[in-house]
C-alpha cells in the first residue's frame, strides 16, 4: 500500500488581521478620549446619586490644603488665590455661555467655608447647574 | 558578458508594520485617556427669575453640621440615616416643608455632600419632592440677621 506523503504545514502566525484589531482598539480609545484638565489629587466624597457630568463643563477644584484651581473645561486648570477670583472667572464664562455647567471637585475633608465661598461666587455669577464630583458609595462603607 | 536577471518587484503593499503603528497609537491613547470620575451629584442653583419662595428659618427643618461632622436636626443630635424617618411625617403634613442644610464653616465638605445625597435619595425612594436649600454664609447674614 502506498501512503500519501504528509503535507508539511508552514509555521506562520496569521498577522494580517492584527492591524484591524488594533485599529478597533484605537477607535475605542479615541471615542472615550477626554483630556484631563485637572490633576489635583483629592479624595472625593461618596454618594449614591451620581449623574453623568456634561462634557466640557467648567471645573473648580479644591485640594486638601485649600488651594483652588479653575478651568473652563478646555485647557489645563490654573491656580487662583481666592474665592473672589472664582467669581470673576465664573462671571466671564457665564457671559459667553449662560447654560454652562460647573463642576466642583473638592476633597471630602476640605473645610466647608472654602466650598461655601465658591458656591456663593457661582450663585452671584448666576450659574445654573453645579455638579459635586463624587465617588460611588459601596455597600460596605456606606 | 553575463547580465544579471532582474528581480521582479513584488506588487504587494507591505502591511506587516501596520500593526506596529496601530499599537503605538493605542499606547498613546491609553496613556492620555483617563477614566477619571466624571459623575457627581447635581445641584440646580436657585435663580432670581424663578419665583423661589423665601425660606423662613422658623418653619423649616434645620440640619446643622458641626465642625466634628455631627448633625443637629432641629437642635437634636441625629445620624444621617435617621433624617428621612424624622422628615417624612413632617412632609406628609406639609409637602412644601423647606429643609435647610447649614454646615459650620469648619465642617468637612464630605459631610454636607453626604446629607445632601441622603435627602436626594429619600426623594427618589419615597417619590416626594423636598424643598432643599443650602444657603451660603453671605445669604444667611443678609436675610436672617
Amino acid at each position: 500500500m502506498r501512503l500519501k506523503a504528509q503535507q508539511q504545514s508552514k509555521a506562520v502566525i496569521p498577522t494580517a488581521s492584527m492591524a484591524d484589531i488594533a485599529f478597533l482598539l484605537i477607535i475605542f480609545f479615541m471615542l472615550t478620549f477626554q483630556i484631563e484638565v485637572d490633576r489635583t489629587q483629592v479624595t472625593l466624597p461618596q454618594t449614591m446619586i451620581r449623574l453623568e457630568v456634561p462634557k466640557k463643563s467648567a471645573l473648580i477644584s479644591v485640594d486638601p490644603k485649600g488651594q483652588i484651581r479653575v478651568s473652563s473645561g478646555e485647557e489645563m486648570s490654573v491656580p487662583v488665590p481666592s474665592e473672589e477670583d472664582v467669581l470673576s472667572f465664573a462671571a466671564g464664562i457665564v457671559q459667553t455661555d449662560p447654560s454652562k455647567t460647573f463642576v466642583i471637585k473638592a476633597d471630602k475633608e476640605t473645610p466647608y467655608r472654602i466650598v461655601d465661598g465658591i458656591i456663593d461666587a457661582l450663585k452671584q455669577a448666576k450659574v445654573r447647574d453645579v455638579y459635586l464630583l463624587s465617588q460611588q458609595e459601596t455597600v460596605d462603607n456606606s | 558578458m553575463q547580465l544579471k536577471v532582474k528581480k521582479e518587484a513584488s506588487d504587494e503593499i507591505p502591511t506587516s508594520s501596520m500593526a506596529d503603528i496601530a499599537f503605538l497609537l493605542i499606547i498613546y491613547f491609553m496613556i492620555t485617556t483617563t477614566f477619571a470620575a466624571t459623575r457627581g451629584l447635581d445641584w440646580a442653583l436657585p435663580q432670581d427669575d424663578e419665583d423661589t419662595p423665601e425660606v423662613e428659618k422658623e418653619e423649616a427643618v434645620l440640619i446643622e453640621i458641626l465642625p466634628s461632622g455631627e448633625l443637629l436636626v432641629d437642635q437634636d443630635p441625629m445620624e444621617t440615616e435617621d433624617i428621612m424617618d424624622y422628615l417624612l411625617p413632617k412632609l406628609e403634613r406639609n409637602p412644601k416643608k423647606p429643609v435647610i442644610i447649614q454646615p459650620d464653616p469648619e465642617a468637612p465638605y464630605g459631610k454636607m455632600v453626604e446629607v445632601f445625597d441622603e435627602l436626594r435619595q429619600g426623594e427618589e425612594d419615597e417619590g416626594v419632592k423636598i424643598n432643599i436649600s443650602i444657603p451660603t454664609r453671605r445669604e444667611i447674614e443678609m436675610f436672617w440677621y
